[in-house]
């Protein structure tokens, strides 16, 4: 009887100390700069192109995502800031829109060229972001829907777009595997659909184009005259007319935007999806404690710790928290909770890794696999511990004991990185090689293979090692001509932004937002089933 | 005083009184004699007549639910015992927390502190890691210095009582 209920996270923090306040203005400011950048690159390709885009009769690519999804439901967006501060800032959010939304009250994943960035083309980290989309749709069992409006790719970088395994033709492969996995893939042309686009209503299971602005053609018209001295317009080429009554290219006819929404909104609701996985939810509860106060009880100066429990107490459910394990290896904080009613097991970092840390996390992360419980991450790692005492207790093997359990254990995973992420803490808690569902970083994040000032000292004593030999010496300017540069490039790519950027994460979002995007993670997870846990061999 | 609780879809009115060590229940014009003890937080032994009965009280959002014998119920408006809480962390030891270097000392014998300053900074695996005085105190002996190395679990400072 007096297991069923959890225990409650009691808090500690002070709201009326200097130090929470100034914490609280830190990151005030973070936030804000994360709503900014957001702002701006949600423009796309900004007011004139908007202007033109719009003369043509057609909507926004935001606005076709919101008339197709069901009214007042989230859409969970996906690398928002994708493409941030790369090619001179030509491609807000990599010209592509993609996330997970409900249509009919089912999960499906969209994927909506912007045309008004540099006509919808493909550059490198618009192919990535367009992959990522479907590796999303792949591991949740998800419903696709392309709302095409592309030029196909960015000819000038073509040797970053075309020729590779994760490239352009990847798009027309997954959509072939997604389709035999019966995962419906749907097409809505609104745009042109050009070179290698046109695979994309074509490799669809079922295709919806719009008369007068759709067109889909291998070769535009300007390559056919170049080609063949053929003379023919964009519509007689390609248009909805030549695809819906005499290529069978597409499936059905649209007058305009609106209608070809509501088309593709009428095959999700023929879809007849599967049942979602059973898990016991149970009533979401709001959490005891104001969720906002994480923004004071992260430390302005990222070199100073802070207790996970606070943070945790904040993200589940009632703060009910049940800790395994809670005198052993503490540096890992392990236990059961609930997230929006769905059942979870936390692992969350409150220190550096000790051996005893790691054998406790892959203790843990078994009973949530064998038990088919989604794992949250809440990264915040410096890395293992380091030195002889260590090394000689056999920290390496059972490191990799518990990156061994992350890796097989198959329930759905989610990472957040509240904190820094530094080398081989990186692998044991979820990072992104692991293939969690969705990995997000809030915007005081850090990840790097370890530290600038430790990179630049091993640099620098490797470098000193080397003159020793010779007999020869650095003065204190020749050691900092040395540092300098590398602790300068490891404070810019270790950068939040730099990550989100490259797709490193699924997005860099608000703490506050924290629960809204787990719960919504794991409810579109239960679109697929969860396999048996099966792990590799322990090094014991 | 009166209170009402939810189970199903019915509720339950019912008066309680409290007098010396039992509590008087009024239920449908049935007047109920019961014991009850607070063995530890949220958790309750209740006693009426010979029958024991152990319960467990959690606090949701808006109302409480008691667990009893595998069954809840959601109780609305009223005051219960305060749900059982859990302590966040340990308050302040002044034994190092981690192997690593002592970045700074702030602190000498003699000096009087107070609960929560910070005595010194150790330097360990890119964090540095303070020690504040769990308790008032002045400060008997300062076992390291700057730029010491210290190991996990060593004592940093002797505090006295004030």
């Amino acid at each position: 009887m007096e297991e069923i209920i959890m225990d409650v996270i009691e808090s500690t923090i002070e709201t009326e100390s200097k130090e929470y306040k100034e914490n609280v203005v830190h990151y005030g400011k973070l936030v804000h700069d994360l709503k900014e950048k957001i702002a701006l690159v949600s423009k796309g390709g900004g007011d004139d192109k908007i202007r033109l885009h719009k003369e043509r009769g057609k909507m926004l690519a935001r606005e076709r995502i919101e008339a197709l999804l069901d009214p007042d439901t989230p859409f969970m967006e996906f690398n928002h800031l994708a493409a941030f501060n790369m090619f001179e800032n030509k491609a807000p959010c990599a010209g592509i829109i993609t996330g997970i939304g409900i249509v009919h009250g089912r999960e499906v994943v969209i994927v909506a060229n912007d045309a008004t960035v540099t006509g919808g083309t493909y550059y490198p980290i618009t192919v990535k972001k367009h992959l990522r989309a479907q590796e999303i749709a792949t591991e949740n069992n998800l419903p696709c829907i392309y709302l095409v409006d592309s030029g196909g790719a960015f000819l000038p970088m073509q040797d970053e777009v075309f020729p590779d395994r994760e490239h352009f033709g990847r798009i027309f492969y997954n959509q072939a595997r997604m389709s035999s996995l019966s995962i419906p893939q749907i097409a809505v042309v609104m745009g042109s659909c050009t070179a290698g686009g046109a695979y994309v209503p074509a490799m669809s299971d079922e295709t919806v184009i719009v008369k007068g602005t759709g067109t889909i053609f291998l070769g535009g018209p300007p390559l056919v005259k170049a080609a063949t001295g053929e003379e023919v317009s964009s519509e007689d080429l390609g248009g909805a007319d030549v695809h819906c009554r005499e290529s069978g290219v597409s499936d059905h006819y649209a007058h305009n935007d609106e209608e070809a929404l509501r088309f593709a909104r009428n095959i999700v609701e023929n879809l007849n999806r599967p049942q979602k996985t059973y898990l016991d939810v149970k009533e979401p509860r709001e959490p005891a404690y104001d969720i906002k106060e994480i923004y004071g009880i992260i430390p302005k100066d990222p070199r100073r710790p802070f207790d996970v429990h606070e943070i945790i107490a904040r993200i589940v459910d009632a703060s009910e928290f049940h800790e395994f394990k809670e005198l052993y290896g503490p540096t890992l904080v392990c236990g059961f909770a609930r997230i929006m009613g769905y059942p979870v097991g936390i692992l969350a970092n409150n220190g550096v890794l000790f051996s005893e840390s790691a054998l406790k996390g892959t203790h843990f992360i078994e009973m949530a696999a064998q038990r088919k419980i989604p794992l949250v991450f809440l990264q915040n790692i410096t890395g293992f511990m380091v030195g002889r005492t260590y090394e000689a207790g056999g920290i390496a093997k059972d490191g990799a004991k518990m990156v061994t359990a992350v890796t097989c254990a198959r329930v759905p995973k989610f990472t957040v990185i509240i904190g820094g992420s530094f080398g081989a803490g990186n692998y044991g808690m979820c990072g992104r090689a692991y293939e969690p569902r969705q990995l997000w970083m809030w915007p005081n994040a850090r990840i790097s293979v370890m530290g600038g000032e430790q990179a630049a000292n091993v640099l620098l004593t490797v470098k000193k090692d080397q003159l020793w030999r010779k007999g020869k010496e650095l003065t204190k300017e020749e050691e900092k001509a040395i540092t300098a540069p590398i602790l300068k490039k490891y404070e810019v790519e270790g950068n939040p932004y730099y990550s989100t950027a490259r797709i490193w994460d699924d997005g860099v979002i608000d703490p506050v937002d924290t629960r809204l995007v787990l719960g919504l993670g794991i409810s579109a997870a239960l679109n697929a089933p969860i396999p048996e846990w099966k792990p590799g061999v322990f090094r014991m | 005083m009166f209170i009402n609780y939810e189970h199903g879809n019915h509720v339950y009115n019912l008066t309680i009184e409290r007098r010396d060590s039992f509590f008087f229940i009024i239920y449908d014009n049935t007047e109920y004699k019961v014991q009850a003890e607070e063995v530890k937080p949220g958790h309750l032994k209740i006693r009426l007549g010979d029958k024991v009965i152990k319960s467990v009280i959690t606090k949701g959002d808006k109302e409480k639910y008691v667990f009893v014998d595998g069954n809840v119920f959601k109780v609305k408006n009223v005051e219960l015992t305060a749900s059982k809480k859990k302590k966040g962390k340990e308050q302040g030891s002044l034994d190092s927390p981690i192997s690593g270097t002592i970045v700074k000392v702030m602190v000498k014998k003699d000096d009087p502190v107070k609960k929560g300053d910070v005595l010194l900074v150790i330097e360990a695996m890119k964090m540095e890691y303070l020690i504040r005085a769990p308790s008032d105190g002045t400060v008997k002996k300062v076992h390291f210095k700057e730029k010491d190395q210290i190991e996990i679990g060593q004592r940093t400072v002797d505090l006295s009582e004030p």
